[in-house]
């Protein structure tokens, strides 16, 4: 095989997958845990099990590669274990509280729906500044930008003296109304850093304004303190990387994924865009695979270890989350929307023997010590043990056969601990347990496709991670789903889906333009005209950004982008411009008549309201260059018969009984194979399992189609 | 089932435990021995050696002595059988003028003394404010509660208490 091009690492919470890709779209994958003091370690190590398996050396797989994209948890964990910098606040004059007060969810988001319903357990997550290096200073701008308090330079002299006599790494600026009118924060950072020089400290200053100038405050104080908090170890974990990839021969910069779905250089200046990335690149692999098989309508469902994450592509759109959580805190930075449930193969099971209530979760075994049968010290039954003493896993054969699984420990271990209490054979318990798990992840996909008022017959279900087939059978039974699609490289899905994805910068204010549903010629005109004016800033600042990164002017392109609701509703729906510039009331019509196309698809074509007028809440650039990205291969349908793939038999115990289930190994199916359930199909780093009559057939891309009886 | 060391349920009752810890404690089922070993980290605290049967405040315990099951202060006063309403014997303030209240709401609007009074209850011999409560002037002092101690060692806790004054810690 030729030498790879592409590198994609995604580095998650227990694992770091690794995809290598050549040219002509080969794939190998490897695999190795996750090392969050050191993240190059397990990023040398997971790239040398794919290295391993593409039979190369780490020299010339570096040496070989022309892009290394990485994507890591160096700031979340910066953040998750407070061991960011010592920042200092200056703020609006009585506005000191707002990190203390926070916002309601942040004190129960991410909890089990039973700790939410328990005030008890509610608590506001640690502040990032303490209350006494938090400055009020006095000003006030409105609304409309106008300067309602002049600022008080000698309020932000005293305020900027304490906070460099308390030796703080970084003071930030959030003041209200920055993002309509940032004069005032301006001011502030001039006289912050005059104060600076004269104490001869070194202190970096964040302004809100520039971090992200858009509205809500709480969310854009936290983008800006998180900025400041955690950014600076992430960047050094990310050159930790960078070294890495260079001393073996690598000669370009890496880059790290966008939370919206694009590359940047880990130069990246607003390095907090990069923190919610992981999950990303599963959306973005989807909406490549949508493309190949024809069908723009599809769920994404990540099932790994913890989560179950699911994905919406609904008729060619992705929805951004504009204002995603973070570590609990409302961050204003766009994400490709995912939606989350506890639901993976570590999650440990409880029965409790007073009531004999059974409960899956939320606590993880993780990699360490992991479930039972992996027998590191794991003392708690989780479902991939279940999975064990059902004989789907194949005990010689996990992650290639690295980890030998001890299926009587797990079985002994699940007996004691759930079998017994609840009074039925082992089987029958384990079996139990894998259909709550995997009626939990079908309701989740119910109810993700119910919110989005299309029938599900639409969609191409696509299931991935390393524990997704797995249990892809009883995630999906039922819903009616037009396809339902798993690959062999499903355990590196994420980490391809990276390397699909362009080199991007995007950058958007907030506006509040509002057009009355019967607006003049002359009206339209005018907005049009502004909304150009800021689209022609935006894509001055977001091309400069790339160049810097060293892109060539010819090579970038951009497209602006709009934020718009029928006025008086509460949500935006993010609009993909018709036209680089509105010159016109006849363009701004153009464009008003995209927001009403695109609000149909996205909900319903007789949801549409004109009549209500519209408001423009956001208006943004984004800029994109193209990378080298892989493609998948093209075969020719052969035989029906996948005896070429068939391994062996084993006893498997599906739907209440054992079977003989045969085995297939992954790799060796090829395009018209056709695999008749009860069966099991092995890949080093995942399995599937085929019910019985359930069937799978591969198809001309090497993709495998789940058909359900 | 879940099952925490006495150290672990030592910080719980002190309150140092660090906040994830304790709310994983919260969110999990209740642990099987929680009850024998938050008395065992109670009884260390006390100085004396009758063992404590039912915690009834933050210092008050319900325990088996040589006069039977007495309410007993942390510093040892007892403050008789415990059936008896054990507020009766305390030290009271009433708090029933507006010169009273302001002390301890200096700050901030006040009950109307006509309608609601406050009542502060304090051990007799280390003056430890034991309990609270606001109730209407004229009201009876309040019982808490009477606590069903047969009952809830025999059914709860599935080990029936002997006589009174033959416990043993």
């Amino acid at each position: 095989m030729e030498n790879p091009i592409v590198i994609g690492i995604d580095a998650g919470g227990t694992m770091t997958d690794t995809i290598l890709v050549d040219k002509h779209g080969h794939f190998k994958i490897g695999k190795a845990a996750t090392t969050p003091k050191d993240e190059a370690e397990g990023f040398l190590a997971s790239s040398l099990d794919a290295a391993e398996a593409w039979g190369i050396s780490l020299e010339s797989l570096f040496s070989g590669v022309d892009v290394v994209l990485y994507s890591g948890t160096g700031m979340l964990n910066t953040l998750l274990s407070r061991t960011g910098r010592r920042l200092g606040l200056i703020t609006t004059k009585g506005m000191e509280d707002m990190i203390l007060m926070g916002r309601g969810l942040q004190a129960w988001a991410d909890y089990s729906y039973a700790d939410r319903l328990h005030a008890v357990t509610h608590a506001h997550p640690d502040p990032l500044v303490p209350r006494r290096r938090t400055h009020g200073v006095t000003e006030r701008i409105d609304h409309f930008g106008d300067v309602v308090l002049p600022l008080y330079d000698a309020d932000v002299v005293t305020a900027a003296r304490a906070l460099i006599r308390d030796k703080v790494d970084a003071i930030c600026i959030m003041t209200i109304f920055s993002h309509v009118n940032p004069v005032h924060e301006k001011r502030i950072a001039e006289i912050c850093r005059q104060e600076i020089d004269r104490a001869g400290a070194e202190i970096a200053v964040y302004t809100s304004h520039e971090v992200r100038p858009v509205i809500r405050e709480q969310s854009r104080l936290n983008s800006v303190l998180i900025e400041a908090y955690a950014t600076s170890r992430g960047r050094r974990q990310l050159r930790g990387i960078e070294d890495a990839s260079k001393k073996y021969g690598f000669k370009y910069g890496v880059q790290t994924l966008l939370s919206f779905g694009g590359l940047t250089s880990i130069n990246h200046p607003r390095l907090h865009e990069t923190m919610i990335s992981g999950p990303i690149g599963g959306i973005l692999g989807a909406a490549y695979i949508g493309k190949l098989i024809g069908n723009d309508s599809l769920i994404c469902s990540d099932m790994g270890g913890t989560s179950f994450d699911m994905g919406v592509i609904s008729r060619g759109q992705t929805r951004i989350e504009n204002e995603p959580l973070m570590d609990r805190f409302k961050l204003n930075v766009p994400t490709l929307h995912l939606d989350t449930i506890g639901a993976g193969a570590g999650m440990i099971l409880k029965v409790d023997p007073l009531t004999r209530k059974i409960s899956l979760g939320p606590e993880s075994a993780g990699s360490d010590p992991g479930p039972i049968c992996f027998d590191r010290g794991g003392t708690e039954p989780t479902i991939a043990d279940c999975d064990a003493i059902l004989g789907r896993l194949n005990p010689d054969y996990f992650l290639g056969g690295k980890v030998k699984l001890q299926v009587e420990k797990a079985r002994a271990a699940f007996k004691a601990k759930c079998a017994d209490v609840l009074g039925v054979g082992v089987e029958e318990a384990a079996e139990g347990m894998i259909e709550m798990l995997e009626a939990d992840a079908n309701n989740a996909l119910r109810r993700v496709i119910s919110g989005q008022g299309i029938h599900p017959s639409e969609f191409t279900l696509l299931s991935y991670g390393g524990s997704g087939p797995l249990h892809l059978a009883g995630c999906a039974r039922g819903i009616g789903f037009k396809d339902i699609i798993t690959f062999q490289f499903a355990a590196g899905f994420s980490a391809f889906g990276c390397t699909t994805a362009d080199y991007m910068r995007r950058h958007s204010v907030s506006t509040q333009i509002d057009i009355a549903a019967r607006a003049s010629d002359d009206a339209l005109a005018a907005a049009g005209s502004q909304i150009t004016g800021v689209w022609q800033d935006l894509e001055r600042a977001a091309v400069d950004e790339m160049l810097a990164d060293g892109h060539a002017r010819e090579k970038i392109r951009t497209v602006p982008f709009f934020m718009a609701r029928y006025t008086g509703q509460l949500e935006d729906v993010e609009v993909i411009a018709p036209l680089p510039a509105v010159n016109s009331a006849d363009d701004m019509r153009t464009v008003l008549a995209r927001f009403e196309e695109v609000y149909a698809k996205a909900n319903h074509r007789v949801s549409k309201y004109g009549e209500a007028g519209f408001s423009l809440m956001e208006l943004g650039v984004i800029a994109t260059a193209d990378k080298i990205k892989p493609t998948l291969v093209r075969r020719p349908l052969g035989t029906a018969n996948p005896a070429s793939a068939h391994k062996g038999v084993r006893e498997a115990y599906i739907g209440g009984r054992w079977h003989r289930a045969n085995l297939y190994e992954m790799d060796l199916l090829e395009p018209g194979h056709e695999v008749a359930g009860p069966a099991i199909i092995e890949h080093p780093a995942t399995t599937l399992v085929v019910h019985p009559d359930d069937r799978v057939f591969i198809d001309e891309w090497t993709l495998l189609h789940y058909i359900h009886a | 089932m879940s099952a925490y060391s006495k150290d672990v349920i030592r910080e719980l009752v002190e309150g140092t435990l660090p906040w994830p810890q304790t709310r994983r404690i919260m969110s999990a089922y209740k642990d099987d021995d929680r009850f024998d070993k938050y008395i065992s980290v109670l009884q260390d605290r006390v100085a004396w050696d009758d063992p404590i049967l039912l915690p009834v405040g933050d210092r008050l315990f319900i325990c088996d002595g040589g006069e039977g099951r007495v309410t007993r202060c942390e510093c040892g006063h007892s403050f008789g059988d415990y059936r008896e309403n054990w507020k009766l014997k305390a030290v009271i303030n009433v708090r029933n003028t507006e010169a009273s209240l302001r002390e301890i709401y200096p700050n901030s609007d006040l009950p109307d003394p006509d309608w609601m009074e406050i009542r502060e209850f304090f051990c007799p011999a280390c003056a430890h404010l034991h309990e609270v409560e606001a109730a209407a002037p004229g009201y009876p002092i309040v019982h808490d509660f009477q606590p069903d101690l047969e009952g809830f060692y025999r059914d709860w806790l599935g080990k029936p208490l002997g006589k009174p004054g033959k416990e043993t810690a």
